[in-house]
């Protein structure tokens, strides 16, 4: 069994020859899975930075993060066009590490969606099954990391971004406590939900990014810098009815809650009273800060740009109705009805009070528990333009990830096997900055499962080369 | 006014209230490190940030924070516990992000006062709020096209906004006056309307005495103060014609038209804008620690209503020298430095006031605006000021003398004594070295000694001019008078 290695990963760009075998099998594999939008290994190769484990190592960036000098399309035929002239400020912490950036990866446009297929540039198949989704919308980055051509991707979490694509494709994947990674740089969709983070096939470069990039940052003043409590963990919470599963994935967790029991783990079911009502809560919520944030959007400065219109007004109306697909304009809808003045307390003053509970309830929950396991989404990777899943039935299905973006609190995604040939993932939530807490199980769980790549022969860019490898 | 306004408008009670916006004196814009400048280049101070590029988020700068604290303590509001930015939603191609930076629900101060002085009473108007925002950026429409500078997107405002206390053009000019020196005092504004450092939108509304608000009018594109007392006026002959005919009011937004000196309408009610404001998620609320207001509090230099009204008392002013003494903060602080030096150290129990006074609006003003100078900037300190003033209390020099010091003093930058010396223009007061000087411009003129002997009082004027050429202006006047009549009345008594 092949597992990528960071001395592998690390001699790609010892010469020009390397890389140029590098960037050939990547854009090979890659155009049987579309999860770059744009690669390329020259124009970021990294300074060396003595010491660093993470010098050298390739990682792939989310088109809604912005690195210098590459495209910010963020899916959306709207800035299809538009080269970012600035760098994330977590981007630029990787790259002092000596961290290689080598391209972007496709997503949903703006970040809505959980298929990667409202991508209005390209499409992107599960590298475990082409016919089907990666999951989204960092479904670029999973699949990226899942054919195993990057060790490592970032993405961002909204409601789920990032952990339902690694689960879908049998990977980590990591949602940071809000805040503790700077959001400069990461096209805002959700503001107040989303943060950057990762996703990876290897839990110690999950981390070690993480530590690289958290930090405050004064270019967003809702970033902090804290450590949380090395609590060791005891108690997982499990929850007592998780409903709507799929039978496969319903067989997974409670395979997986024996698992961890079966590890030394103590086992206890809890309740989160207001889980039902979180998908209400989170659109509302998300809904109306997108209204917002996509408002700048309007082809005066940047991007799309209607050359026909004859007036400020028509230039801004019409350059929107072309740029943005209908997924964006059905959330700008939604986010601009709930704002509405006279309707706010009906909408989206009722949605915080939810967010307030839920947190309450955490707050709760944790008292009790250290660590608290669900499933990461209701269903495995489902097929393209799939009728099992309407566009309404993939928010529903949101419930589980969505709950740590409304509480603010870490959470993370990682590979328990396989049901039906597919990948199943479970996730871990841990009080706000209790990161250490998720890494401590999972890496307790790797006894029992490690990630590991669909086809290795065929779809490793550098098994070949490996192993005739004397 | 014309007589037909004052017989409709003296039915109605008017209600005005004023939205003001001050662009606060920072260096940097409000969430970005671009330079805040008025009149450079377009476009030279952008950043991602103030574009709204994808993915910026603002930071808020601690100095405009800091400013609009003093404002709102300034102005004795209640301050909120803790104070949250929201966004105001709409479109317009000047605003980067279509959405402003500004404060709703929880701004930086509530239900302050601000007092004033007008026609000879104190006037007192409530403040409703003071929150602050961010400035848009500036769309030009030239022929077929319309560009943009963005050099004004991201600048700090500060929006005050008045209850609607005040009650005509005329006293709102006033209130706009007072308010621009208010700020200027605090130097957290520059108050250049022209430039629109300083600008104000009005609200007025005419009702039966007794009755309350009447219907509400907004009137906008008010560039200076004058525009601020014609539109109002204007409007307020307007409104109480219609009500006076029985008409009613529309709830509507008008725009003064300068050119034809009337107001006009901009929007009406239905069409008004639902903001859909918002708490901003990407700033947190600020919440500020008795420490922080504290500091705030002992920052506050004294505000001008407060400080004429001492100029009144301590250095026994009239009105007109307490209105110049107090139109810039620069030049009151001038003269208080001024009074004190010549109080403590020429040791007198005098403040001077009065004379310092006379300097300043006399040949101070005059050199300074020949000179295209301001005070500060000026050679002319309250250090050289008191003792030059002193060198003419002390008799050493004389009126002409000290305006010839005062030049030098701005010409070379020298201190007055150093000028005395060096020029040799100490006043002449030994009598016997001033009798010499009238004897001789008798001897060389007998016939007028004659004239003058035989009681001819305007050729005493004429010696004392030739005493004075003489002496290069240097003799006490008031001695060589004296001497000299004592000499036309020897010259007499020869006869």
């Amino acid at each position: 069994m092949f597992r990528s290695t960071e001395k592998y990963w690390k001699s790609v760009l010892e010469s020009q020859e390397k890389i140029e075998k590098y960037a050939a099998d990547v854009r090979q594999i890659d155009r049987r899975i579309g999860a770059f939008i744009e690669f390329d290994p020259h124009r970021a190769l990294p300074a060396p930075a003595e010491g660093n484990p993470l010098n050298g190592i390739p990682v792939a960036v989310k088109d809604n993060i912005a690195v210098e000098g590459f495209r910010l399309s963020c899916g959306s035929k709207m800035l299809s066009e538009v080269a970012s002239p600035y760098t994330a400020t977590a981007v630029q912490k990787l790259q002092e590490a000596g961290v290689w950036i080598v391209g972007k990866t496709n997503l949903d446009e703006f970040g809505m969606g959980s298929s990667t297929d409202n991508s209005a540039l390209q499409r992107t198949h599960n590298p475990w099954d082409t016919s089907r989704v990666a999951g989204g919308s960092s479904g670029g980055s999973a699949a990226a990391v899942a054919a195993g051509l990057v060790p490592a991707a970032l993405g961002s979490d909204t409601g789920g971004s990032i952990r339902q694509p690694a689960s879908f494709c049998g990977m980590y994947g990591l949602k940071p406590t809000y805040g503790s990674i700077s959001r400069f740089g990461l096209v805002a969709y959700a503001s107040s939900l989303e943060g950057i983070g990762i996703i990876s096939d290897s839990l110690s470069l999950t981390r070690s990014l993480f530590e690289t990039m958290r930090a405050e940052d004064r270019h967003d003043q809702t970033s902090l810098l804290l450590q949380g409590e090395s609590t060791p963990v005891r108690t997982i919470g499990v929850l007592s009815h998780p409903e709507g599963l799929s039978p496969a994935v319903d067989r997974a967790y409670r395979r997986t809650i024996d698992e961890l029991k079966n590890l030394g783990y103590t086992i206890k079911e809890v309740e989160l009273p207001t889980l039902d009502y979180v998908i209400p809560a989170y659109y509302t919520i998300a809904s109306a800060e997108a209204s917002a944030n996509l408002a700048r959007y309007a082809g005066v400065r940047y991007g799309h740009q209607n050359s026909l219109a004859e007036d400020p007004q028509e230039l801004m109306e019409t350059s929107r109705d072309q740029g943005f697909g209908a997924e964006v304009k059905l959330r700008i809808l939604l986010g601009t009805y709930v704002l509405r003045s006279g309707f706010q307390e009906q909408y989206y003053i009722r949605a915080q009070k939810i967010r307030t509970a839920l947190r309450r309830d955490f707050e709760e929950v944790f008292q009790s528990v250290d660590a608290l396991l669900s499933p990461t989404f209701p269903v495995q990777a489902f097929p393209h333009d799939s009728s099992d899943l309407d566009q309404f039935q993939q928010k529903l299905a949101d419930r589980f990830t969505a709950t740590a973006n409304l509480a603010g609190i870490p959470a993370l995604a990682f590979p328990v096997g396989f049901e039906e040939g597919l990948p199943a993932g479970m996730q871990l939530m841990a009080p706000m900055h209790g990161e250490e807490r998720l890494f401590e199980v999972c890496q307790k769980y790797q006894e029992v499962c490690t990630p590991i790549h669909p086809d290795r022969a065929a779809s490793r860019p550098h098994a070949k080369e490996e192993r005739s490898t004397p | 006014m014309n007589s037909l306004g004052t017989e409709y408008t003296k039915e109605y009670t008017t209600f005005i209230g004023l939205e003001i916006h001050i662009q606060l004196l920072t260096a940097t814009k409000v969430f970005c490190d671009c330079a805040v400048g008025f009149g450079d280049e377009p476009n030279t101070h952008i950043c991602p940030i103030c574009l709204g590029y994808p993915g910026v988020l603002p930071a808020l700068n601690e100095s405009a924070l800091f400013q609009a604290y003093q404002v709102a303590t300034a102005l004795k509001c209640e301050l909120s516990p803790a104070t949250v930015f929201e966004r105001k939603n709409y479109f317009y191609p000047d605003m980067p992000k279509n959405y402003q930076i500004s404060q709703y629900q929880h701004p930086i101060g509530i239900n302050g006062t601000i007092e004033f002085p007008y026609r000879n009473e104190v006037r007192s108007i409530r403040i409703h709020d003071v929150h602050l925002e961010e400035d848009a950026g500036k769309m030009i429409h030239a022929g077929d096209i319309s560009l943009i500078d963005y050099n004004r997107a991201g600048t700090p405002l500060l929006e005050i906004v008045t209850e609607p206390d005040l009650t005509s053009g005329d006293e709102t000019e006033a209130f706009i006056h007072y308010f621009r020196r208010f700020v200027r005092y605090l130097e957290v504004c520059d108050g250049n309307m022209e430039e629109g450092s300083l600008r104000c939108d009005a609200n007025i509304s005419l009702n039966e005495p007794g009755r309350g608000l009447g219907t509400k009018v907004e009137v906008k594109n008010l560039n200076s103060s004058r525009f601020v007392r014609l539109a109002l006026n204007h409007e307020r002959e307007r409104q109480a014609k219609l009500l006076a005919e029985g008409s009613s009011i529309q709830q509507e937004t008008r725009l003064w038209n300068e050119n034809r000196d009337i107001t006009v309408v901009m929007r009406r009610k239905e069409e008004s804008h639902d903001y859909r404001y918002f708490p901003e998620p990407d700033l947190p609320p600020f919440r500020p620690t008795p420490d922080y207001l504290k500091t705030v509090e002992s920052s506050l230099e004294e505000l001008p209503l407060s400080r004429m009204n001492r100029f009144r008392g301590e250095y026994g002013l009239e009105d007109d020298a307490v209105a110049f003494l107090t139109e810039e903060k620069s030049r009151a602080d001038f003269f208080e430095t001024t009074a004190a030096i010549y109080a403590e150290e020429i040791k007198s129990d005098e403040t001077r006031g009065m004379e310092i006074y006379r300097w300043l609006s006399g040949d101070v003003l005059r050199h300074l605006n020949r000179s295209h100078t301001s005070l500060e900037n000026s050679n002319l300190t309250p250090r050289r000021l008191a003792g030059l003033i002193s060198l003419i209390n002390s008799g050493r020099i004389h009126g002409k003398i000290a305006k010839k010091i005062l030049h030098g003093v701005f010409e070379e930058d020298k201190d007055p004594e150093q000028l005395l010396e060096e020029k040799g223009l100490e006043q002449i007061t030994d009598p016997e070295r001033v009798r010499e000087m009238v004897q001789r411009v008798i001897s060389e003129d007998p016939a007028a000694a004659a004239q003058a002997a035989a009681g001819e009082e305007k050729v005493l004027g004429y010696f004392m001019g030739l005493i004075m050429k003489l002496s290069g202006g240097r003799v006490d006047p008031r001695i060589s008078r004296d001497i000299l009549q004592e000499e036309i009345l020897k010259e007499k008594e020869k006869e």
